[in-house]
């Protein structure tokens, strides 16, 4: 759950929420459609977003090893979910605390930075082509972050 | 021609098992913490690990230190294969495929998710035949007596009996240096038990650059 909203849970312990809090409640609770629906659409089009995605990275990249890009692939694919947990609960500290730290490491001890520079820009275009603008605003913020973690790790920390 | 549904086995990717607010789940109406495979945890109370120190040091003075490494060996050992046990079981992988990369940052992460501090495994030493582990904030030995020398007796037999296990030779481990010694972080020395014992009175009077020069040495 969002943070600013699990603490008015914890701050309203023993009151009534105040308007503007209610109102912080009732604009995550608005946009709940829409996250569940790009939810869905992210979960039963996961292979058609990224059967793709591996057809033009194994284009791209030749003489890289099946082994080095199935494990880009792979990572993608997990992240991508935790992303869309993410976006549905409207935190970015899910994929922060579960995951970031993770990939961040293997990424480094693997070097995968040459494949994932080229796979994140397909992953995202073939995204924006999938989902809506709205929809697309909604799991920016993850994805953004777990990309930079990635690409960029000193930007993230 | 890579297919994408032939990588999701089961339709699952494993992730971080030892993820902190994944792992650590409870039955709080049963007054129970639990792992995510419903294994009892426990928060130590600071005061009981003092206890146990100051009960140590009262009814066996010097040998506590030994008492320790001894309990440190017996918790690794069982920690080993209960770690172990976790990981086939939730990457579906034998224990013996698995890449030392993902096996040490699985350590590393459960270190941290059962508050132990932050383990580091340093390699440097590896061709002299030393693994170097540097572990910080360790609450062990934070509540430790204070000495004139590294006080981790639990961690080191721990670390000894993990790696001994790991590694299938029978090893040891000496600390160089000690936060309750105001150093930035505990080291622990891993070898085999001959070419580290010179290290075992180095360490009130050498740092620890200078005793892995000499080890390495010798």
């Amino acid at each position: 759950m969002h943070p600013d909203i699990e603490a008015l849970f914890d701050d309203a312990e023993s009151r009534y929420l105040k308007i503007e809090e209610l109102g912080i409640l009732n604009q995550y609770v608005d946009s709940l459609p829409e996250r569940l629906e790009t939810y869905r659409q992210l979960r039963n089009r996961e292979v058609e977003i990224m059967q793709p995605v591996a057809d033009e990275l194994e284009a791209a990249l030749p003489n890289v090893s099946q082994d080095n890009l199935e494990r880009s692939l792979k990572n993608a694919i997990l992240l991508l979910r935790y992303c869309a947990m993410a976006m549905l609960l409207n935190d970015e500290a899910f994929v922060r605390n579960r995951l970031l730290n993770w990939v961040e490491k293997a990424a480094q001890a693997y070097n995968t930075r040459p494949i994932d520079s080229i796979l994140y820009p397909l992953l995202e275009r073939k995204l924006g082509q999938i989902l809506t603008p709205q929809q697309m605003g909604f799991l920016s913020p993850p994805l953004t972050l777990a990309k930079n973690a990635l690409l960029d790790p000193a930007s993230v920390s | 021609m890579i297919s994408i549904t032939d990588l999701l086995t089961d339709n699952r990717i494993p992730g971080n098992y030892f993820a902190s607010d994944a792992y650590v789940q409870g039955d709080l109406e049963l007054g129970l913490l639990e792992n995510r495979r419903g294994e009892r945890l426990l928060a130590l109370p600071e005061m009981l690990l003092q206890g146990i120190y100051a009960g140590l040091e009262k009814e066996t003075g010097q040998a506590s230190r030994l008492v320790l490494y001894n309990c440190g060996r017996w918790w690794g050992k069982n920690f080993y294969a209960r770690f172990c046990e976790e990981l086939t079981d939730y990457y579906q992988t034998p224990m013996a495929d698995m890449p030392m990369v993902e096996f040490i940052q699985c350590l590393e992460q459960c270190w941290v998710t059962h508050g132990w501090g932050r383990i580091k495994l340093d390699h440097s030493y590896q061709d002299r035949g030393f693994l170097v582990v540097t572990i910080t904030n360790s609450p062990f030995i934070k509540h430790a007596p204070k000495g004139d020398q590294p006080v981790g007796f639990l961690e080191a037999g721990a670390l000894c009996s993990f790696f001994s296990q790991l590694t299938g030779r029978e090893l040891h481990c000496v600390q160089t240096t000690c936060e309750s010694m105001d150093a930035d972080s505990n080291r622990f020395v891993l070898g085999l038990p001959k070419r580290l014992e010179p290290a075992e009175t180095m360490v009130t009077n050498l740092d620890h650059d200078a005793i892995m020069q000499q080890l390495c040495q010798s």
